[in-house]
């Protein structure tokens, strides 16, 4: 019950933020297509970058700028009103996670506990090698008496008895 | 009255399941033979009884009889005849009904073909795999059955999910739940092997089978359902690390690992219980994949409470886990590796080892990002859905090593620190690979890729033809050791063959991952008569048209394309269609290009009075048919490798063991 009142209290202060944010209502694929087309090419990439990186709320798995939904049109339109101030990427991102929460982005932030997220991953592929390496590759399991020795060892083996029996030969 | 006998014979494939559970239980206890035959019978009864019933159900679908509750919500009186098929996995009940149905066939042809030498163990693989068909069909009967009945009949249904009208739909569904069903069978003899204490003879010859089956069937599933979502979703894109592909992912990578530890096993009679671990937690993952799909845990917090089969799933999920880890600790003391000497240190089967350990970790991160949203919320209370950069941010590492992995694993050779060809095949196949990355580069259109993207897809296309090159090298150096006779070749070496093949069709699936990393796309407002460019082709817009397709009203908007020597490539025909039964338009993707790339329209936006104005999103998509290519090269891999008949005939140190004890 209670995520549900939360959840209930985000979609209005969604909404809330959505209808001040901006003058026009009717933002379309077409009109913001038109706006970002006449952006200079940086601030292009910095709007695709955002805009990759904060979910459609209404889809599964699609970022904003993946999906035509109504709401991700419009915090599309909303993330190119950031972009056009000439704010910093870091600056937008907490721009809109101080107003829908963390919940609005697509992967874990670095911090705190979703910090465990990034870490167990990382620490399994950087570790996992290494003790492979300790515990099977460095092991071989006993020789065999039979195993292959390289040649330049079995010549030598081979010199060796010659020698010997040589010796004997000549004693 | 049909809808009635099909409840009568899903509740009599319920009992005979039970039955068949506790009688081979009981010959398995009692080492008693004919109590087993009996056990088998029954798994064969059910088998022919589920067929049945789903004939019925089929049958109530064609003849539309909106009496059956489920057949109203899916299908209605405009439905195509090709679309009426596949309403019957179209939602909870049916598709869970073919899950049923599908466990009860495979653990029938199970029972009958299974090698002779393993007979006294079938008793605990039959109780194995009745257990999870009685419990599918005990769930069919109670939370998700698919004949319940309504009164009274309407005369027309609701009508089918229009994101389902897609000739993908008929096929993916039955193949992933083939895969998914066929891992129960590798997981019932990783349960028998651990009952009974060993790994018997013909343990791994059938294991082995039945897991390429069921891989197989994964990676047909999963790349159609790709190729779905290309066609149907209309973001240009096939896979978006949803919760529900990776669930279908998690198995297809648990799935490879054990083959991979199969063949360490098959060769040195290493790594046995690691197979039995990975052939039950391939199967867990399946379940888990079902279960998260169906309860919808995942995507949404409340539904888990309102649908009922959800925790239903996780109870037979924790019972597997239970049963496992219990059976496990008492019992896997007494599988032991085989005295084979001078094994591990520099050689391939470490190099196996590695590589399952690279797998086994992507399925965790796979697992992770997948499972996150619930372990965020029950800690930090914040539900976090974890999307497509996270996945994307470790992909390259894995991709990295995957492709490292399969390059040194396939040179080296079993109990020997030796490599074919040393150091100076892998440095000359790096400059050899230059060459195709080039020419790929150029007509994959790489080159315009800003630097960043661009230098991580030169490196990893360079890799991934190095790799071929390496493995290429290694088939002809096997082929030249036989003399170059390719019938003996065939008849010794058919599973290196297959696994050569597979190996090269998931590096060429890199390939097309990194060449379309990064597309074009644009979006345009066009009148009738304008015209648009994007990357040298001409776009021509002459109005939306009205047309009529099987039971959809389509709005297209017909788009000429030209390139740039003023030629014709052809007509693309974005649209949206409208279903008689429901009110919003979907969007029809058109589809044009050539090998190289795809040209993708949407539909986004048109006029609907005038006709004469339309918005449409233009994507240009690199290299994507060279995705959809690799997944038939894995799939013929897969096959050839499993119809080897030599592999695992002599595994090595297995106990011959008979009825009487």
């Amino acid at each position: 019950m209670g995520s549900l009142i939360k959840r209930l209290y985000r979609f209005f202060i969604l909404c809330t933020l959505l209808s001040y944010g901006h003058s026009s209502f009717a933002q379309s694929t077409a009109s913001i297509a038109k706006e970002f087309s006449a952006l200079p090419p940086e601030q292009k990439i910095l709007f695709e970058e955002i805009s990759n990186d904060l979910r459609c709320p209404t889809c599964t798995g699609l970022s904003i700028l993946q999906s035509d939904a109504a709401f991700s049109l419009q915090i599309r339109q909303a993330v190119l009103d950031q972009v056009k101030t000439g704010k910093e990427r870091s600056e937008i991102i907490d721009f809109f996670t101080e107003r829908y929460g963390l919940w609005i982005l697509r992967e874990p932030p670095k911090k705190g506990f979703h910090f465990l997220a990034w870490l167990i991953p990382s620490l399994f592929l950087i570790l996992g090698p290494l003790l492979i390496w300790f515990f099977i590759w460095r092991k071989r399991q006993q020789v065999s008496t039979f195993g292959v020795r390289p040649t330049s060892e079995i010549l030598k083996e081979f010199e060796e008895k010659i020698k010997a029996q040589r010796k004997d030969a000549t004693v | 009255m049909l809808a009635d006998y099909g409840f009568f014979l899903v509740l009599l494939c319920c009992i005979t399941s039970v039955y068949g559970t506790i009688s081979a239980l009981i010959a398995a206890f009692y080492r008693h033979k004919r109590l087993y035959r009996s056990a088998q019978y029954a798994s064969i009864a059910t088998c022919i009884m589920a067929i049945v019933s789903s004939g019925f159900l089929w049958y109530l679908l064609f003849t539309r009889n909106y009496g059956v509750a489920y057949i109203f919500k899916n299908s209605s009186n405009d439905l195509p005849l090709f679309y009426t098929i596949s309403a019957f996995w179209s939602s909870l009940e049916g598709s869970h009904f073919l899950w049923a149905l599908l466990i009860a066939v495979y653990g029938a042809i199970a029972h009958v073909t299974y090698a002779k030498d393993n007979e006294h163990i079938m008793p605990y693989v039959s109780a194995a795999l009745q257990a999870v068909s009685a419990w599918m069909f005990y769930l069919a009967v109670t939370y998700s059955d698919p004949f319940v009945l309504q009164f009274p009949v309407p005369d027309n249904g609701m009508g089918m999910n229009a994101l389902l009208q897609n000739p993908y739909m008929i096929i993916h569904p039955p193949s992933l739940f083939t895969g998914y069903t066929a891992l129960a069978i590798p997981f019932a003899y990783g349960i028998a092997a651990l009952c009974y204490g060993d790994i018997t003879e013909g343990w791994l010859r059938t294991t082995r089978r039945w897991t390429l089956y069921a891989w197989i069937f994964l990676t047909i599933g999963i790349f159609l359902g790709g190729r779905w979502a290309y066609v149907e979703l209309g973001w240009a894109g096939y896979w978006a690390w949803d919760p529900v592909e990776n669930s279908s992912f998690l198995p297809w990578l648990f799935a490879t690992a054990l083959l991979h530890s199969l063949l360490v096993q098959d060769r040195l009679g290493h790594l046995k219980r690691l197979s039995i671990i990975l052939a039950i937690v391939a199967f867990f993952f399946s379940f888990f994949g079902t279960f998260i799909t169906r309860s919808g845990v995942i995507s949404s917090v409340h539904s888990f409470a309102q649908s009922p089969i959800g925790p239903n799933y996780l109870y037979f999920l924790a019972g597997i886990a239970v049963v496992s880890i219990i059976l496990y600790g008492f019992k896997a003391q007494s599988i032991l590796p085989s005295d084979t000497n001078k094994v591990w240190g520099f050689s391939k089967e470490s190099a196996l080892v590695i590589t399952q350990f690279l797998i086994i970790t992507f399925a965790l991160i796979v697992f992770i990002g997948t499972v996150y949203p619930i372990v965020s919320e029950a800690i930090t209370g914040v539900r976090f859905n974890v999307q497509a950069p996270y996945f994307n941010a470790f992909a390259p590492y894995i991709g990295f090593s995957f492709v490292v992995a399969i390059t040194i694993g396939n040179l080296m050779r079993y109990k020997s620190g030796k490599m074919l060809g040393g150091k100076k095949l892998l440095l000359g196949g790096l400059f050899v690979a230059a060459i195709p990355t080039v020419t790929f580069c150029y007509f994959g259109d790489v080159f315009r890729s800003e630097l960043k993207p661009l230098i991580f897809q030169l490196i990893g296309i360079e890799l991934s033809f190095w790799s071929m090159i390496c493995l290429t090298y290694d088939a002809f150096n096997r082929v030249k050791d036989l003399r170059f006779n390719i019938a003996l070749f065939l008849k010794r070496n058919l599973a290196y063959l297959g696994a050569y093949i597979a190996h090269i069709g998931f590096l060429v699936a890199l390939l097309g991952f990194l060449g379309n990393y990064r597309g074009m796309d644009k979006t345009v407002t066009l009148q009738s008569g304008e015209t648009t460019e994007l990357y040298g082709y001409t776009f021509k817009f002459n109005g939306i048209k009205l047309e009529k397709d099987e039971n959809a009203l389509l709005y297209t908007a017909p788009l000429d394309v030209t390139n740039q020597k003023q030629s014709t490539v052809g007509t693309v025909l974005p649209a949206r269609a409208k279903y008689p039964t429901k009110d919003e338009l979907f969007h029809e993707i058109g589809l044009l290009g050539s090998f190289w790339h795809d040209i993708y329209v949407v539909l986004a936006d048109f006029d609907k009075d005038t006709k004469a104005r339309a918005t449409v999103q233009l994507f240009i998509n690199p290299t994507v048919k060279i995705v959809w290519w690799s997944a038939f090269l894995m799939c013929i891999g897969g096959f050839l490798s499993m119809c080897d008949l030599t592999r695992g005939r002599k595994s090595k140190d297995t106990l011959g063991a008979s009825w009487e004890v």
